[in-house]
C-alpha cells in the first residue's frame, strides 16, 4: 500500500465522499485553506488584515468576516498564493493606511477609532477608483490582474473567502449542493443568492 | 487469413470514439484490445473533485498559477479546469507538443481512460445535408461520401443508448433526434425566445441538446444539477466511457483494456497490404511491444490519430501511413469560438432560478439558409447561450463600498445577464495542418506534433457578423449595457478540432472512405474526429459516435464476408 492508497482508505473509514476533495488536495500536496505554507505576516499584519476584512464584511444578523475566518484566509492567499509583485502591493498598501492615519489623525491605524479607519480605508478605495483593468480579449483564458491596487485586492480576497466559507455560503447566502431540479423560482422564496 | 493475431480488433483511445467501438465490436462478438496512454480512471471512484464544496477548494478555486504555467499551460485554459478536475488532462510537460508562437494551436488532451468524455462540453447536434453537401456546393474540400440519410439511423442508435435531452423543433438543417426530455429555460431565456422568435424570421432558440440524461435510463440516474460535470459524474447522468460504453463492452467479457500504454506506430505489412501490428510503448517502463489484430480502429483523437499514421513510415509510405493521396495531415478545422454578445436584461428582479443546469440555450444556424443569404461569407454559425442572475462573483466587483451596506447588496442577486457566443464553420483549406517535427521528440521518442492553421478571411468575416447579429437579437429582446465578445481564442480552442485524415470517395483526395476505412489499408479505420470532410457549425462529437458506430457495423460485416 502506498501513501496514495493508505489515504484514500483512510478517507473511506472518515466518510467517503464527503472527505474525498481534502484527499485530493493532500495528495496534490495542496491545503489552500487551513494550512499557511510560508506564513509571513507580522502582528501588525495580521491585526490589519483582521480589522480590514470585518470593516468590509462585517458581522450583522449573519457571521462577518471574522466569523468565517477570512482574515486567515487572507493571510494564506498573500503568502502562498500571491506573486511577489502582488504580495507587495498588498504590504505597501497596509502601510499607505498608517500613513494615511499619522498623517490625518496622528496615530497608527490600529490606535485610530472606527471612523478614522473608515476614513483611510475610503481614501484607499479612492485611489483604487481610477484605476483601469486590462481588457481580456481570450474568452477561454482567465487572466489574473497583478497590479491591481491595494483596495481591490483586499475587497477581493475578503469576498471570495468570505463566501467560499461555510458561513459565507451557508448562512448569509443559500447552499444547495444537490437541487434535483433547474427551475424558475420567486427570489422572495429564499430571500438571498445561491452561493454556488 | 493466415496472420497470427492476438485479437480481432485493437481500439486505439478509449474516449468518445473508443468507448463506441469497444462497445460495438465487442457486443458483436470481436476480441477487442483497447489501448489508452492514460492512466485508468474508474468509474465514481475516481472522480475524487465530484461534490467538492465551495470551502474545501485551494485558494478559493483560484488557479496555481506556477503549477499551471509550469505544467499545464495549454489545458489550464480549459474552462472548468481545476484543481477539481486537473487529473483528468494531460501534463504539458510531460507531453508536449511544438507550438509556434506566430501561429499558435490550442491543443486540449485528456491523460486518462474515457479520455475527454469525462471532460466533454456535452452538446450534441446531428449534423444535416446543409452540411454533408456544404463543400459540393461552394467548392471548399471535398464532397463528403455520405448524406443524411447514410447516418440518420445511426444517430437514433446512438442517442438511444447515450441519453439525450433536448426539445424537437422540425428543423431540416438541424434535424430531431430521440430526445429525453429538454431541460428547462428560465423565465428570462424564454422571454429572449419569443422576442427572437417574433423579430427575425426563420431563428430559433431552443433549450441545448445534451447528452445529460433528465430521466433515469440505461442503467444511468439523471441529472440532480449540482453543476461541475466535469468533475465526474458517480451517477452517470452525463454520457462518459465510463458511466456508458465502457460498461457495456466489459458486459460481454470480450474486452481487454491496457492502459498507460501509448501507441508509437503501426507496422505495415506490404504483402497483405495490410496493418499487420500495433507498436506499443508502456509509459511506466518504456518497455515496447507489437499487437496484433485482424483490424484496427484509430479513435486516438483527431490529432493524436493522425500523429500515428504520420509517424507509421515504410518504404510504401514513406509519408504516413495510408497517406497516398498526400492529404494526412491537411484540412485541419475548429469552431471559430468568443465571438457574439452579452448585456443586461432589466426587470423581472423578483424572479430567480434554482438548481445549476449544465447546459445553456441554443440558437441554430439561420445565415446562408434560404431567404438569409450573405454575401460577406459562406456558410455560417450558431450561438450557445443563456440567461441567469448574476452572483456575487460577478456583482463583486461592481457593487462600491464596504461594510453593511456592501454586504447587503450582495446578499440578493445582481440583474439578469444574458449572452450569446457563436462556434462558426471553419472552412476546409489545404494549408491548414498538422505534421511531425522530426527533431522534437517526447520522452517516447516519438516526433511531437506540431501545427499551422489559422482562421482564414471567411471565419474572419463571419465572426464580425456572429457579434452584430448577437448584439442585434439582445438589443430587440430589450437588453441594456451590450457589450461585443471578441476573441483572439486560437485554433483549437473550441475544442472542436476536425479533420486531417478526412472521407472522400476518391482515394488520391482522400484518406478514407465512406466507411472511415482506409482507401490504402482495408484493415485501417479512422472514426474520430481525423474523417471528418468539413466542420459544420455544431458540435461534432455525436457524429463521431454515429460514425465509429456505422464503421464498426461495417467492418464486422466485411470481416465476415472475407472481404477484410
Amino acid at each position: 500500500m502506498n501513501r496514495r492508497d493508505l489515504l484514500k482508505n483512510t478517507a473511506i473509514l472518515m466518510g467517503g465522499i464527503a472527505s474525498s476533495s481534502v484527499v485530493q488536495a493532500m495528495l496534490a500536496g495542496v491545503d489552500g485553506r487551513v494550512k499557511i505554507e510560508r506564513p509571513i505576516f507580522n502582528w501588525d499584519q495580521k491585526k490589519m488584515t483582521q480589522v480590514l476584512a470585518e470593516m468590509i464584511i462585517p458581522r450583522t444578523d449573519t457571521p462577518g468576516a471574522i466569523d468565517a475566518g477570512v482574515p486567515h484566509f487572507i493571510e494564506l492567499m498573500v503568502s502562498d498564493w500571491y506573486t511577489e509583485t502582488e504580495r507587495a502591493i498588498y504590504f505597501e498598501g497596509l502601510l499607505s493606511l498608517d500613513v494615511y492615519c499619522q498623517k490625518h489623525f496622528s496615530k497608527a491605524f490600529l490606535k485610530s477609532d472606527a471612523e478614522q479607519r473608515i476614513a483611510a480605508l475610503e481614501q484607499a478605495e479612492k485611489e483604487a477608483g481610477s484605476y483601469k483593468v486590462p481588457a481580456n480579449k481570450n474568452i477561454a483564458k482567465e487572466v489574473e490582474d497583478e497590479n491591481k491596487p491595494f483596495f481591490l485586492k483586499l475587497k477581493e480576497l475578503t469576498v471570495l473567502g468570505y463566501y467560499t466559507s461555510k458561513e459565507g455560503a451557508q448562512k448569509e447566502l443559500r447552499y444547495d449542493p444537490m437541487p434535483m431540479r433547474y427551475d424558475d423560482m420567486q427570489l422572495s422564496e429564499i430571500g438571498r443568492q445561491w452561493s454556488s | 487469413m493466415s496472420l497470427q493475431v492476438d485479437y480481432d480488433a485493437i481500439v486505439v483511445g478509449s474516449g468518445i470514439s473508443g468507448g463506441w467501438a469497444a462497445k460495438e465490436l465487442t457486443e458483436k462478438g470481436l476480441k477487442v484490445l483497447m489501448l489508452e496512454r492514460g492512466r485508468p480512471i474508474q468509474h465514481g471512484v475516481d472522480y475524487v473533485g465530484e461534490h467538492t464544496t465551495p470551502w474545501d477548494m485551494p485558494y478559493g478555486g483560484k488557479p496555481l498559477r506556477e503549477l499551471y504555467a509550469e505544467e499545464y499551460p495549454i489545458q489550464s485554459q480549459t474552462h472548468g479546469f481545476d484543481e477539481t478536475t486537473r487529473h483528468f488532462f494531460n501534463n504539458d510537460k510531460e507531453n508536449p507538443y511544438v507550438q509556434n508562437p506566430d501561429k499558435p494551436f490550442i491543443w486540449k488532451r485528456a491523460n486518462g481512460l474515457g479520455g475527454r468524455s469525462l471532460i466533454w462540453g456535452r452538446q450534441v447536434y446531428r449534423w444535416s445535408d446543409l452540411d454533408f453537401e456544404a463543400n459540393k456546393k461552394d467548392g471548399h474540400g471535398i464532397d463528403w461520401p455520405i448524406r443524411y440519410k447514410d447516418i440518420a439511423p445511426w444517430y437514433s442508435y446512438v442517442e438511444k443508448f447515450i441519453g439525450v435531452s433536448g426539445e424537437k423543433m422540425g428543423l431540416p438543417h438541424l434535424p430531431d433526434g430521440e430526445f429525453q426530455a429538454p431541460m428547462k429555460m428560465n423565465f428570462v431565456e424564454r422571454k429572449i425566445k419569443k422576442s427572437i422568435e417574433e423579430s427575425y424570421p426563420n431563428r430559433y432558440m431552443t433549450i441545448g441538446r445534451c447528452a445529460i440524461q433528465t430521466e433515469s435510463k440505461n442503467n444511468r440516474g439523471s441529472c440532480h444539477y449540482c453543476g461541475p460535470c466535469t468533475r465526474g459524474c458517480s451517477a452517470g447522468a452525463y454520457f462518459s466511457t465510463q458511466s456508458s460504453t465502457l460498461p457495456a463492452a466489459q458486459a460481454t467479457g470480450n474486452l481487454t483494456v491496457r492502459t498507460d500504454s501509448v501507441v508509437e506506430k503501426l507496422e505495415y505489412d506490404a504483402q497483405t497490404k495490410k496493418v499487420s501490428g500495433v507498436c506499443v510503448i508502456d509509459t511506466h517502463s518504456l518497455e515496447k511491444s507489437i499487437v496484433r489484430s485482424k483490424i484496427v480502429f484509430l479513435c486516438a483523437s483527431t490529432i493524436a490519430s493522425t500523429q500515428i499514421l504520420l509517424n507509421s513510415k515504410s518504404e510504401h509510405f514513406p509519408n504516413g501511413l495510408a497517406n497516398s493521396s498526400g492529404t494526412l495531415g491537411r484540412y485541419l478545422m475548429d469552431h471559430t469560438l468568443g465571438y457574439g454578445a452579452y448585456g443586461i436584461m432589466p426587470a423581472d428582479l423578483e424572479k430567480y432560478h434554482v438548481g445549476n443546469r449544465p447546459n445553456g440555450t441554443y440558437i441554430p444556424r439561420f445565415s446562408n439558409l434560404p431567404g438569409d443569404e450573405r454575401k460577406e461569407y459562406l456558410r455560417g454559425f450558431g450561438y450557445q447561450g443563456g440567461a441567469r442572475r448574476m452572483d456575487w462573483k460577478m456583482m463583486s466587483g461592481q457593487v462600491k463600498g464596504f461594510g453593511v451596506r456592501f454586504k447587503q447588496a450582495l446578499r440578493a442577486p445582481g440583474p439578469w445577464m444574458a449572452y450569446l457566443s457563436g462556434f462558426g464553420e471553419h472552412l476546409p483549406d489545404k494549408n491548414s495542418r498538422m505534421f511531425l517535427d522530426e527533431s522534437q521528440k517526447d520522452r517516447f521518442g516519438i516526433p511531437q506534433v506540431a501545427f499551422d492553421s489559422v482562421y482564414g478571411d471567411n471565419e474572419q468575416k463571419m465572426t464580425v457578423d456572429m457579434v452584430e447579429q448577437a448584439k442585434s437579437m439582445l438589443k430587440s429582446a430589450g437588453a441594456t449595457n451590450i457589450g461585443s465578445f471578441i476573441s483572439d481564442a486560437a485554433p483549437g480552442s473550441s475544442i472542436h478540432e476536425m479533420g486531417t485524415a478526412r472521407m472522400g470517395d476518391d482515394p488520391q483526395e482522400s484518406v478514407l472512405n465512406r466507411w472511415n476505412q482506409a482507401h490504402d489499408v482495408n484493415n485501417l479505420f479512422v472514426t474520430d474526429g481525423a474523417c471528418m470532410t468539413s466542420s459544420s457549425c455544431v458540435n461534432p462529437s455525436i457524429t463521431y459516435m454515429a460514425l465509429t458506430a456505422r464503421a464498426a457495423d461495417y467492418a464486422v460485416k466485411a470481416l465476415a464476408a472475407g472481404t477484410i
